[in-house]
């Protein structure tokens, strides 16, 4: 069963490394990216401006004049990132499942001896890996910058941060991955995948009711989990939300393969 | 007309997932399922129902009935596994949002109740509930509410619309408006035999519920006594209302942590109140009077507790009282060089001080600074039976300047080098007799003790308190409320009145003070990796890649 997992894990990985898209997605990704940590850093409106600023006023006795800079950095940058990364994440997942059915290939795949689950659980390691790929360099850009912190910072932060990050990515992975295990075109999926990341992100907004439909909604909302993460807040009912994001499209996935060998049959 | 029928019958479905989903979100936006929400919900699944029922007579005649097919039994196969693993992961996430563990990897735990605040909820003795009059839950504040109701039983909290439940809403007397709403702690005062309630605050959307004003309120609403403290006046003391001169930020500080403010003339009324739990003499500029002296001192035998602040340069009489504890004034002006000060505009004459020992009133300051403009320090002499503490030392470029007039200031003859004590919290035991016994007439100056009536303090206490600062500034408007100044005069005052259940300092969390500083070369580094080098490697292997499939 794991050389299974891991044989499926190496054929879609290797997938991405040899198609030139995924390098343009990532050039763009880092070049964006690269320009907002320079900006939220260095920039005009940036943190370290804003903490003269907030020296200055705190000569003068307006405010209290605590600032911590590399907290700023650490939670501004990574709630971009997250932002970011939720118009990446629908392309990455959407090709998972839609481009075999649309070459065919995944009649291969459904009625291969490999458990459908293997599969899926393959396919969204090595996308999860991919994108790990693709964040990396932004949080040596992180621990870089923060090298020049006084007094010196501690990098739990960052790897808490980094951490929320890559389960929110996984969580949309694994639904986009559902998603696309139901079409053969890539741009529904996509699109569709989009949609659902939207729904989840707004979500938060209608969870305002003290009812216990409203702390439901409370619990399901991604993003607002994402945001509390990354400012150093983690709690076991959100790690619990992921994991069942993650577990749920997995689930779907496989359901979904599993229908389609019979539709077929 | 059969046809008609049977097209009504295939698209009921539609109509019925309709209705429902109508029904759910009138339910979840509006917050309440009421007849209509809940009606059409039911509509719908009776007509999704009756959908199912008739499937089987709708399909082509030739192929198999709906409910004998394969596919059919294999997709309810599928649909029942797939709702069990939806019902399966609900009730996970169900436990979940009960029984949350949260952990707070932030430096200063800024999404962590105060200890202070622990400290309050873990002493509640009897049921406090909260009544937040709002419909609207901040999820921020169900955090709050959720870390407080964590920590003990005894507190609970309940939202409350006060247009379906307005005899709750006119027992509290709400003020509500159409944006501030209230919220109320309640507790049944056994002693009373009544509940107690006490208006926290009223929250709005931009003003959320707070920590500090929750356990403020806490506290009021669980004692059942105001301690009473008397500010001397009539020798030109600081002033209790706003102005000139003023400590009116303190006196509201103090009213704010349950403390009933008074002020007190001790040459009209010729004996000290029998409910004074402290006494302040804050900053005179005329000698008090030898009666008055002696007043203050027979009330410190029985146990009184005297707050004393005192300007440097100023004659104020009250010598020989401290004398009695083993303090003497030095005349001299405490002055600091270490530089700290300039961060926060103050000169060499305003020492800071970040070093605290060891005291109930200073416990929870770690490094945190305050501040004493214009300060005089003290001397600590040895006195049987009193326990001396110097609460607030100067730092070590610090030194008392004989002629601060002189320029520049500078160490010279007649200093005396730091560290300098400038606050000093001090105990005594009080003996049992109220007849003055030899040894402690010793130790006293007047060997006749006044014929005045005696006051008895309110509480028999174990021990006399006296909390002097060779200083004024840092408990007066406009310096009180910056750094921990404020923190510093009320929980000396605290301790003083030797009410133990009075908490001590609660502030906001704030953050670590950081900065980044970095050269020249990492920040042009950093843009020319970050912005052009990693992208246009990724741009380069990708027109390689795509070169080679050519």
């Amino acid at each position: 069963m794991l050389v299974n997992l891991l044989a499926i894990y190496k054929r879609e990985l290797r997938n991405y490394f040899v198609l030139p898209w995924a390098y343009v997605i990532a050039a763009v990704f880092w070049f964006i990216n690269g320009f907002l940590f320079f900006s939220i850093v260095f920039g005009d409106d940036g943190v370290i401006r804003n903490a003269q600023f907030n020296d200055l006023q705190a000569s003068s006795g307006i405010v209290a004049g605590q600032y911590d800079a590399a907290y700023q950095v650490v939670t501004v940058f990574l709630a971009t990132v997250g932002s970011l990364a939720l118009f990446i994440l629908p392309i990455l997942s959407m090709g998972l499942y839609s481009e075999e059915r649309k070459r065919g290939t995944l009649e291969l795949l459904a009625t291969s001896p490999i458990t459908n689950w293997v599969v899926a659980v393959g396919k969204l390691l090595a996308v999860v890996t991919f994108f790990i790929g693709l964040t990396l360099p932004l949080m040596v850009y992180i621990v870089v910058a923060l090298s020049a912190a006084t007094p010196p910072v501690s990098t739990q932060l960052i790897f808490v941060g980094y951490g929320a990050l890559i389960l929110m990515a996984a969580s949309v992975l694994s639904l986009g991955m559902f998603i696309s295990s139901l079409t053969d075109s890539t741009i529904v999926a996509a699109i569709a995948t989009f949609g659902l990341v939207l729904l989840l992100s707004l979500i938060d907004l209608i969870a305002k009711s003290p009812t216990m439909i409203g702390q439901a909604i409370n619990q399901i909302a991604l993003i607002k989990q994402y945001q509390e993460m990354i400012q150093g807040q983690v709690t076991s009912s959100g790690l619990v939300m992921f994991a069942s994001y993650i577990v749920l499209g997995v689930f779907l996935t496989a359901q979904s393969i599993e229908a389609f060998r019979f539709q077929r049959s | 007309m059969k046809a008609a029928i049977k097209f009504c019958l295939k698209y009921a479905v539609f109509l019925g997932v309709g209705l429902a989903s109508a029904g759910l979100i009138a339910g979840l936006v509006s917050g309440n399922w009421d007849i209509v929400a809940t009606g059409l919900i039911i509509a719908g699944i009776v007509l999704m129902g009756v959908w199912l029922l008739f499937i089987g007579r709708l399909g082509a005649p030739n192929q198999p009935n709906f409910w004998q097919r394969r596919s059919t039994q294999v997709g309810t196969n599928a649909l029942v596994s797939t709702l069990s693993v939806l019902a399966i992961l609900g009730l996970i996430n169900f436990v979940a949002v009960r029984n949350v563990y949260r952990a707070d990897i932030t430096e200063t735990q800024q999404f962590s109740l105060a200890p202070e605040t622990k400290q309050v909820l873990k002493g509640l003795k009897s049921p406090v509930k909260m009544y937040l009059f709002t419909r609207d839950a901040d999820p921020n504040d169900r955090i709050l509410l959720d870390r407080l109701t964590g920590q003990t039983k005894q507190f609970s909290f309940e939202y409350v619309d006060p247009q379906t439940n307005p005899t709750l809403a006119q027992r509290f007397k709400l003020k509500n408006d159409l944006v501030n709403k209230d919220v109320f702690l309640e507790r049944f005062s056994h002693f009373e035999n009544r509940p107690i309630t006490q208006l926290v605050q009223s929250i709005n959307p931009e003003v959320r519920l707070s920590e500090s004003k929750i356990v403020n309120s806490l506290i009021r609403v669980t004692s059942d006594r105001r301690p009473k403290i008397y500010f001397l006046q009539g020798h030109g003391e600081k002033s209790l209302k706003p102005g000139k001169q003023s400590i009116s930020a303190a006196v509201k500080g103090l009213t704010d942590r349950n403390f009933q403010v008074e002020p007190l003339s001790l040459a009209q009324t010729g004996e000290v109140p029998t409910d004074a739990a402290v006494i302040v003499v804050a900053g005179p500029q005329q000698p008090l009077f030898e009666p008055e002296i002696k007043l203050l001192t027979e009330y410190q035998r029985q146990g009184g507790n005297l707050l004393v602040l005192l300007d440097p340069r100023t004659e104020t009489g009250i010598d020989p009282l401290l004398k009695q504890w083993g303090i003497v004034l030095d005349n001299r002006l405490a002055i600091d060089a270490s530089g700290i000060g300039k961060q926060l505009n103050l000169g060499p004459a305003a020492p800071i001080v970040q070093t605290y020992s060891d005291h109930p009133i200073t416990r929870s300051f770690s490094n945190s600074i305050s501040f004493y403009p214009y300060a005089r320090p003290l001397e600590i002499l040895e006195v049987p039976n009193v326990r001396p503490n110097p609460i607030v030392i100067t730092n070590d470029k610090s030194w008392a300047d004989a002629d601060p007039d002189a320029k520049p200031v500078r160490f010279g003859e007649g200093d005396r080098m730091g560290p300098l004590p400038i606050g000093v919290a001090l105990s005594r035991v009080v003996l049992p007799t109220a007849t003055p016994s030899p040894t402690t007439a010793n130790a006293q100056p007047s060997p006749s003790p006044s014929p005045s009536p005696s006051p008895t303090p309110v509480s028999p206490s174990q021990e006399a308190r006296m909390v002097v600062f060779g200083n004024t500034g840092f408990a007066m408007d406009g310096y009180f409320n910056q750094a921990i100044n404020g923190d510093v005069l009320l929980n000396s005052i605290s301790w003083l009145s030797q009410d133990d259940a009075q908490p001590l300092s609660v502030r906001p969390r704030s953050v670590k003070n950081r900065r980044i500083i970095p050269s020249q070369e990492l920040v042009l580094g950093l843009f020319i990796s970050a912005v052009i080098m990693v992208p246009l490697l990724g741009l380069i292997t990708a027109i390689g890649l795509w070169w080679r499939r050519r």
